[in-house]
């Protein structure tokens, strides 16, 4: 990522330096900052760990395979209808026939109708 | 781990981690030693196959580095350091989807490290794959829970999926373990304290985000932030008097901020459409114009809201001010106020009126009364200009009429040139070029393309040392289609070592207006293959802000500045939403439906009409010409090279840039008549996905997937433009093709795809037009 | 003219401004490398007053300042620098530039307890020079040779910001008002 061309002024030079740089390491070795309290920083970590997990499937959006949108069937030939006929991958197709109740008519209509 | 075999004995161990040394602090060449010393005793090691691989990658010989890998990983099925780096070789060609799988496949190998781990989230916030992210996050905070990166880190995942509630938590937890409050001065935490702040305020929960500002707010760092967030939180939470308050000193740190001047009238509850309201207005403006004779804002905003005599008095007084400072972008900053066309008009009868004036009748801009007739105050100028005060006067209401006439909703071209040749006649200074510019423009708006460019190139030559003009010139030449002379023009600024000439230097500087400018001059010309290689260029420079922003993942987490790092994450998402790659994008479709409609272009060289022989030996020499220039450049840049102790800050991988092997994209063009709709895909995607309520890229969109016979797709499109721009020049003429097309479908459609044609499109059409017949073709 | 932060949404305006009016330029990166350092000191001038053309029409940039604070600063001083500034030519004569660095010397202040600024100008830029000594108060130091790709010389220039800490008061015993 630094500049092909080596900087031939002092300007340049120090560009060139911050930029080479901006993917460093993060430095683990250095000690925790020492306003902090160990055992309650694992303990909070723990309590995260138990709380989050479900609270976190129970968002929308937060987990990308199971969508905990109510699953709906959907037809495989209308999936395959819709990915051909309005040009998107099956994925997609899939999501927007659960968005329309498995009905492919009315899905594509949407969608047809939704550019704006 | 690895295998027995692929155990190294003492010696060759340590030599091993030189070379994973060597190749971290970015030192090639040593390590490729290390390496091949290892391989002359244990030619079948995987992992020093593997990272030899790495190092040959990173020297740009990703082809030998991926079967170099691939050998490797022969050789060591289960070793994690082979399936890292061939992770890390597709992550170098933007393969991220097969790097992700290869970095899953090496963390199973070696469930506890955490350099896998974290090159694995780092493609995952980079995909947007916020759900592995958070889970990769969570896991390296529970390896090292001490530091706070890692709580912020897996706030950040948290936040992006938009789980709000579960970010402020973890960054609270952190918060809480704490025995006692961080200094002041330590950034890192001021910058979370506010991140959670503005989490609890994205939220909707305004009125504990304010409680919880409230407790930080001495403390803060970024001053202006917290200012700003509490004054729209008091506005939010209807507090109007301490908004106002809030406002008030925020205007004073910062009486040019517009933000802050609409906050205020929110928290004043003025309603800018009633008369009553219009005049407290008036004078709340007024009465912070007063604080300083530098504000502009506060004297230019009532003319967005005055009407009728108000607007007259303050336009006047605006005006004269403005005139009077000898201010060069006073049109600039008013011409917004013409598509009202009673403030158009006001604003031509006031600066008429100032021709007639005596010239020394134009003082006390200020203090004068409404109508501006107070006479002969000229105080001596405070600053600049060396101008007399007449000329000053004369010189500005002159060239504001001639901008006026020159301005789309106010042209008058004869009256604008008459303008701007007396500004000129009356312009003492011998290097000031800007009459001179409006004049350039002026005769572009006739249609002189070709004396506006000479006209410009004569204010280029009043001041050489101005880059503006320079650039300026440039661009009228592009207009002129004197794509030579337009280089020419740019490479005065450009750095002379820059491979590839003055154009090189373009590209690596991202100098999209100039590239797109280039193609679309060579577009006009039908020289389509170079037209769409600069097009493909800007393409690319979008792509690379794409990429940049994957440093900054760890970057900005080792820095600390969290809630920058957020806006930039969410630019980057909407990134080719920028009308900088819509203009370039429709152009380069349009190339690409000449080229569908019509192959035999690719065989023309891009040549629309066919290329004179004159202009063949033309572009015969001009790329002699850029090859020698790009040679010579290349020998300088050698030499100077050389001439210098190499730094070693960019280590070795500053390789000699790869010449330009196609200059006139010739051979990008053939591949690209292939399948020229497939690769317009790649542009009408953004542009359909981000900019959906731009007219024109429904327009383009429809002639693409008509084009691919995807009716539906097309439909889409023409409904859009219908909504979007009933009056679009293109609409009538795709509607009937449209119908046309649906009519002579070569295979039926499927019942359900008929009925949504029906029912959205052609049922609807009976009443407007004769549907089905009467059809005009093609 | 509305005079505010810069996002970093802004960055391809900024960069065209920039190769408009200057020789020397950066990439993208460079930009969002000060954008994402040190977000409260850079300042944009925006032209509101320009017409939307589509609903995706890009803030119109006519001026910027471009800022940072010394990494590891050879003196062991906190101080600003100015990487770059410049004002379009058609948006001269309104204190842009002046009102551009004054906001970002102030950040500079109080985020980070800068104690002076400082930056580099052409030896021949007789303009920026009037601006920054006598328009902005800076000192000229010495030359530094060669310093740009070109060849030309600069002169380092600096000004010290303890004439925030009288401003910073006022404020405070503002704050003290309302609050009480």
């Amino acid at each position: 990522d630094a500049p092909d061309v080596l900087p031939a002024n002092a300007e340049d030079r120090k560009a060139a330096q911050a930029m080479s740089s901006l993917d460093a390491k993060p430095d683990e070795d250095a000690a925790p900052k020492k306003e902090m309290d160990m055992k309650a920083l694992n303990d909070a970590m723990k309590n995260l760990g138990a709380a989050q997990e479900p609270k976190a499937s129970a968002t929308a959006g937060s987990k990308k395979e199971e969508a905990p949108k109510k699953l709906v069937k959907v037809d495989q030939a209308d999936v395959t209808l819709l990915a051909e006929h309005l040009d998107m991958s099956k994925p997609k197709a899939t999501e927007l026939l659960r968005a329309h109740d498995a009905d492919a008519v009315k899905a594509m209509t949407a969608w047809v109708t939704a550019a704006v | 781990m690895a295998q027995n075999s692929q155990v190294l004995p003492g010696k060759e161990a340590t030599l091993f981690r030189h070379l994973v040394q060597n190749y971290e602090t970015k030192q090639y060449k040593k390590g490729l030693k290390a390496a091949e010393q290892i391989l002359r005793k244990h030619p079948n090691h995987g992992d020093t196959q593997a990272m030899k691989a790495l190092i040959l990658s990173n020297l740009g010989k990703s082809d030998e580095a991926f079967e170099l890998c691939k050998l490797a990983l022969k050789n060591a099925m289960k070793s994690h350091v082979c399936w890292h780096v061939y992770g890390l070789l597709y992550r170098q060609q933007k393969n991220y989807e097969e790097a992700i799988k290869a970095y899953r496949f090496a963390l199973r190998l070696d469930p506890d490290s955490q350099q896998i781990q974290r090159d694995l989230a780092l493609l995952q916030v980079q995909m947007r794959d916020y759900a592995g992210y958070v889970q990769s996050r969570r896991q390296m905070l529970q390896a090292k829970p001490g530091f706070r990166q890692n709580w912020t880190a897996l706030a950040i995942g948290l936040h992006l999926s938009g789980d709000l509630a579960g970010a402020e938590d973890v960054l609270q937890k952190y918060e809480e373990s704490m025995k006692h409050t961080p200094s002041r001065s330590d950034m890192e935490h001021a910058e979370a304290v506010l991140y959670k702040n503005s989490i609890i305020a994205e939220a909707g929960d305004v009125q504990r985000a304010l409680e919880h500002l409230d407790g930080i707010y001495k403390t803060a760092l970024d001053r202006t932030a917290v200012m700003e967030m509490k004054a729209d939180y008091l506005l939010r939470l209807d507090r109007r008097a301490e908004a106002e308050k809030m406002y008030t000193k925020l205007l004073k740190r910062n009486p040019e901020h517009r933000a802050h001047y609409a906050g205020l009238e929110k928290a004043l509850d003025l309603d800018r459409s009633t008369k009553e309201d219009q005049e407290k207005l008036g004078q709340a403006y007024h009465s912070w114009a007063e604080q300083s004779d530098r504000i502009d804002a506060a004297r230019r905003i009532p003319l967005d809201f005055k009407e009728g005599d108000a607007f007259r008095q303050h336009a006047d007084k605006y005006l004269r001010r403005m005139i009077k400072k000898g201010i060069p972008s006073t049109f600039a900053n008013l011409k917004q106020l013409y598509s009202d066309s009673a403030k158009k008009e006001t604003i031509r009868e006031l600066v008429e009126g100032y021709l007639e004036e005596e010239p020394q009748a134009n003082g006390g801009a200020e203090q004068s009364k409404p109508d501006g007739q107070t006479n002969g105050s000229t105080k001596a100028q405070i600053k600049p200009p060396k101008l007399d005060p007449v000329t000053t006067w004369q010189l500005g209401v002159n060239y504001f009429l001639a901008q006026h006439y020159d301005y789309h909703l106010s042209r008058d071209l004869t009256k604008a040139e008459k303008y701007i040749e007396k500004t000129i006649s009356i312009n003492p200074a011998k290097s000031d070029y800007t009459y001179h510019l409006t004049r350039a423009r002026i005769l572009k708006h006739r249609g002189s393309i070709s004396e506006a460019s000479q006209a410009m190139n004569e204010a280029r030559e009043m001041d050489l040392k101005d880059r503006y003009i320079n650039t300026k010139c440039a661009k009228y030449q592009l207009r002129n289609d004197q794509n030579t002379d337009a280089v020419n023009t740019m490479g005065l600024f450009t750095r002379k070592e820059a491979v590839g000439g003055p154009l090189g230097d373009l590209l690596d500087m991202q100098c999209v207006w100039y590239i797109t400018e280039d193609g679309e001059s060579y577009l006009r010309q039908g020289k389509l293959s170079l037209a769409l290689k600069r097009f493909k260029a800007v393409y690319d420079i979008f792509e690379t802000w794409q990429e940049d922003q994957f440093d900054f993942h760890t970057f900005s987490l080792r820095k600390g500045m969290v809630r920058a790092y957020i806006d930039m994450v969410r630019w980057e998402d909407r990134l080719q939403e920028h009308p900088f790659f819509t203009r370039a994008a429709l152009s380069a479709i349009r190339i690409y439906l000449l080229l569908h409609d019509n192959p035999e272009l690719a065989k023309g060289g891009g040549s629309a009409n066919g290329e004179s022989a004159e202009g063949a030996a033309e572009r015969k020499k001009a790329a002699k010409k850029a090859k020698r220039e790009a040679e010579k450049a290349e020998a300088e840049k050698k030499a100077k090279a050389a001439a210098k102790s190499q730094p070693s800050k960019g280590g070795e991988e500053a390789e000699t840039k790869k010449e330009d092997q196609d200059p006139q994209g010739l051979e990008a063009f053939k591949l690209a008549a292939e399948k020229p709709l497939d690769e317009a895909m790649k542009y009408l995607q953004p542009l359909l996905e981000l900019s959906p309520k731009n007219a024109d890229a429904q327009v383009a969109g429809f002639e693409v997937y008509i084009r691919r016979k995807k009716y539906l797709p097309a439909l889409r499109c023409l409904l859009a433009t219908r909504a979007l721009a009933p009056e679009h020049p293109k609409l009538k003429e795709q509607d009937d093709r449209l119908k046309s097309a649906l009519d002579n479908v070569s295979e039926p459609l499927p019942d359900k795809v008929k009925q949504v044609i029906d029912e959205t499109y052609l049922s609807k059409l009976g009443s407007k037009t004769s549907a089905g017949e009467g059809r005009s073709d093609t | 003219m509305d005079i505010r932060q810069l996002r970093p949404s802004d960055i391809p305006h900024v960069q065209q401004t920039n190769i408009t009016n200057l020789p020397e330029n950066y990439f993208c990166k460079y930009y969002l490398y000060h954008a994402l350092s040190w977000p409260q000191l850079s300042y944009v001038a925006v032209d509101v007053s320009r017409p939307k053309k589509t609903p995706y029409d890009a803030p119109k940039i006519v001026g910027y300042v471009l800022a940072k604070m010394e990494e590891d600063p050879a003196d062991g001083i906190p101080h600003g620098h100015i990487t770059s500034l410049s004002v379009m030519r058609t948006h001269r004569r309104l204190g842009l530039a002046e009102k551009l660095m004054r906001q970002s010397q102030r950040a500079m202040f109080e985020t980070y307890s800068a104690k002076y600024v400082s930056l580099h100008v052409r030896v021949s830029n007789v303009a920026a020079l009037a601006l920054y000594r006598d328009t902005l108060g800076f000192k000229q130091g010495g030359v530094e040779e060669k310093y740009y790709a070109d060849g030309e010389d600069a002169y380092s220039m600096r000004m010290e910001l303890d004439y925030l800490r009288n401003e910073a008061l006022d404020q405070e015993s503002d704050d003290e008002s309302t609050a009480g």
